[in-house]
């Protein structure tokens, strides 16, 4: 960092996020886990440094000590959240490098599965979104609403948050006549929700005054940091990875690919709650159309092990796009597995977009780029001039109490 | 079990690296439709008001030292409840070795909720045992 | 490489040309560097660098792979012309040892911890003892 930055600055704000991003073998027990150390003049923001302080466990070294199979279970842990993309990006790398081929049954749940994902990420951080700018309300109400999505996920999947529902080569459980007409009741139920957060958050004057004009990234810029997913899309990008390549069932359903030419935070929060209501008719679509056949793989009849080779697969997260590569020399364990999260490069190379913004504007910038939340811990306010250091919470950031 | 914390335990989170799936059930817990607050149980605002420290995430050499100082600065009258595989032994991260396996190698932990994530009930269940608000079912001896 | 991605070996000396002609011909606004992976081969020495860069009007990720030897890893840095590299290069230096010339925000301990980086243990190494 610049040193004349820091002599104009007259305070400091250091802002923890811990996310789980799966780089490398070592644990960083770097000295205390900041993340975003804002410079700041008074209100105006004048320099930011991205510190580096995740809390790695150690996931990619794990990976390959470990075999196939077991992999896949860890996968799944990388993050709650997101965990069936993780999962199915892992699952069809390993399919590309053994030349496997899912059912078409098979790929239509898979897809289920992971659009009832896309809901419930996109909820939760709506709902962040809402707490931090003050509207504490709408935060328990979508949090209320969005029970109902994990009730249905349980059903196809057997879990609330961490479906462990793929296998090389098809899924693990299937769903009958009986549990489809439940998810169709459930589905219904929670559109007209999603349709009302929707126009909310177009026309309330609170949301709309807070998050308009704040945060506007050019296209030029989103492309040459390397943002990736909703950030791209609300910045006029037509990017989507599941129309570009189209894997799985994506082929066949029919979808629109969002995409929002403004670039401020409410173009990215609009696009969430826009493809929200896409994967609800992409769900309905699916219950309607699941072609027959087997969908669930017996597991007993899986190969040992994996020919050698080397596989590129990418899936759309609902923060982004989320590549596995996997480089495999022959064995049952894998030779090198790299990770890739969206949020590396949307977190990391996101320092250039909070300069001459207002303090109280960066907790609504961070939260619309969809870092991990429920990591997010208190924040500490450094003054720099009296060298006085004080604790407060994101929100009160956000809310404008914290400026010294 | 103090009678003073009986009716109205303040809890504190504390995410030590996990993968955030119990962390989303543990904010899921606090949501209208599990209601903890009939029971008095609501998140406290700071640390130095907590009564309850409740701990997620495979524990990190790193965050074992921010733990240490967590349970310290909380005042007397404290419990600590793990949720998850992952604060019980490290879960499916066992083998790495930049974890230190467990919370209870850090802070002494009065219950474990087990389950990969476990579910909101189960969270609160475990909170409503530790206070001796539930009947604790005997089991049979033979 | 699967499924589908055309990959491409080159120098490490053209390394930069190649990526301002892309510039050029595409425009900004078409691409953008998805991610920046270091593979250890060392049973034959050399460690690979792979550039995956995904184009928005061909609707696919090309790879552009770069070998250096494993004594001596320098490739260019492309910071200047791609802010977006500088996650990527700053984790393949950390993990891997992979220097990147004329970015001048390398350092260890970016992901690594220190006792870990002050041994000069590069983990993502086959070699490493960690």
């Amino acid at each position: 960092m610049e040193d004349e930055v820091v002599e104009k600055a007259t305070s400091l704000i250091k802002i923890p996020v811990t996310l789980e991003i799966p780089i490398g073998p070592q644990h960083p027990a770097i000295h205390e886990p900041v993340l975003l150390k804002v410079y700041a003049d008074g209100e105006e923001i004048v320099g930011v440094e991205i510190g580096t302080g995740y809390n790695h466990r150690g996931v990619e070294k794990l990976l390959e000590n470990n075999t196939f199979y077991k992999d896949k279970f860890i996968a799944s842990r990388i993050c709650g959240i997101c965990n069936t993309v993780h999962e199915n990006c892992f699952t069809r790398a390993v399919e590309y490098v053994a030349g496997m081929e899912p059912s078409p049954r098979a790929k239509y749940l898979r897809v289920l599965v992971m659009e009832l994902e896309r809901i419930h990420s996109h909820m939760i951080i709506n709902a962040i979104m809402a707490e931090i700018i003050g509207f504490d309300t709408l935060f328990m109400y979508i949090m209320r609403d969005r029970e109902l999505v994990m009730k249905a996920k349980e059903i196809v999947s057997g879990g609330r948050v961490l479906a462990e529902f793929h296998m090389f080569g098809g899924v693990r459980r299937d769903i009958d006549d009986i549990k489809r007409d439940r998810l169709i009741e459930i589905l219904k139920k929670v559109e007209p929700r999603l349709k009302y957060y929707r126009k909310l958050f177009e026309n309330d004057p609170t949301i709309s005054k807070r998050l308009t004009e704040i945060g506007v990234l050019k296209a030029k810029d989103a492309t040459s940091h390397g943002m990736l997913g909703p950030i791209l899309r609300g910045s006029g990008i037509r990017s989507d990875v599941r129309a570009e390549d189209k894997y799985d069932a994506y082929g066949e359903i029919p979808f629109n690919v969002i995409v929002r030419g403004e670039g401020d935070s409410l173009a990215r929060m609009l696009v969430r709650w826009d493809e929200a209501l896409e994967s609800l008719e992409m769900c309905k679509y699916i219950l309607e159309h699941l072609p027959s056949g087997s969908a669930v793989v017996d597991e007993r009849k899986l190969p040992r092990t994996f020919p050698p080779g080397e596989s590129f697969a990418r899936v759309e997260a609902p923060r982004g796009e989320l590549t596995y590569y996997i480089q495999h020399t022959g064995g049952n364990k894998p030779y090198r597995v790299k990770v890739r999260t969206p949020s590396f490069n949307n977190i990391i190379n996101s320092g250039f977009s909070y300069l001459g913004h207002s303090i109280a504007d960066v907790p609504v910038i961070l939260v619309s780029y969809d870092p991990c939340i429920s990591c997010m811990e208190r924040a500490i306010v450094v003054d720099l001039k009296k060298g006085v250091e004080k604790r407060v919470t994101l929100r009160e950031i956000a809310m404008g109490v914290a400026a010294p | 079990m103090s009678r003073l914390i009986k009716y109205s335990p303040w809890l504190v989170h504390f995410n030590t690296g996990a993968c955030n799936g119990c962390d989303i059930e543990v904010l899921a817990a606090i949501t209208p439709l599990y209601d903890p607050e009939r029971y008095g149980v609501k998140l406290s605002p700071s640390i130095r008001h907590g009564d309850i420290l409740i701990v997620t995430g495979v524990v990190t050499k790193k965050a074992a030292e921010r733990l240490k100082r967590l349970y310290e600065q909380m005042p007397d009258i404290k419990y600590v409840v793990a949720v998850g595989a992952c604060a019980y032994d490290g879960g499916v991260f066992k083998g790495s070795y930049s974890i230190s396996g467990g919370a209870n190698k850090v802070v002494p932990v009065n219950a474990y909720v087990p389950g990969c994530p476990p579910r909101p009930e189960e969270i609160l269940r475990a909170l409503l045992l530790l206070l001796k608000r539930e009947k604790v079912e005997e089991t049979e001896q033979h | 490489m699967k499924p589908n991605r055309p990959r491409f070996h080159i120098d490490a000396n053209n390394l930069r040309e190649v990526i301002a002609l892309l510039k050029q011909r595409l425009g900004e606004e078409s691409f953008y560097i998805s991610n920046i992976i270091g593979v250890d081969r060392m049973a034959e020495g050399i460690i690979e660098v792979n550039y995956f860069i995904h184009v928005v009007p061909l609707a696919n990720t090309i790879v552009i792979r770069v070998t250096v030897p494993r004594d001596k890893p320098q490739v260019p840095s492309l910071i200047d012309m791609i802010p977006g590299v500088y996650s990527g290069e700053c984790e393949t230096y950390d993990l891997l040892g992979v220097e990147f010339i004329g970015n001048k925000y390398l350092r260890r301990g970016f992901f690594v911890p220190i006792d870990v980086a002050s041994k000069n243990v590069f983990p993502l190494r086959k070699d490493a003892k960690v």
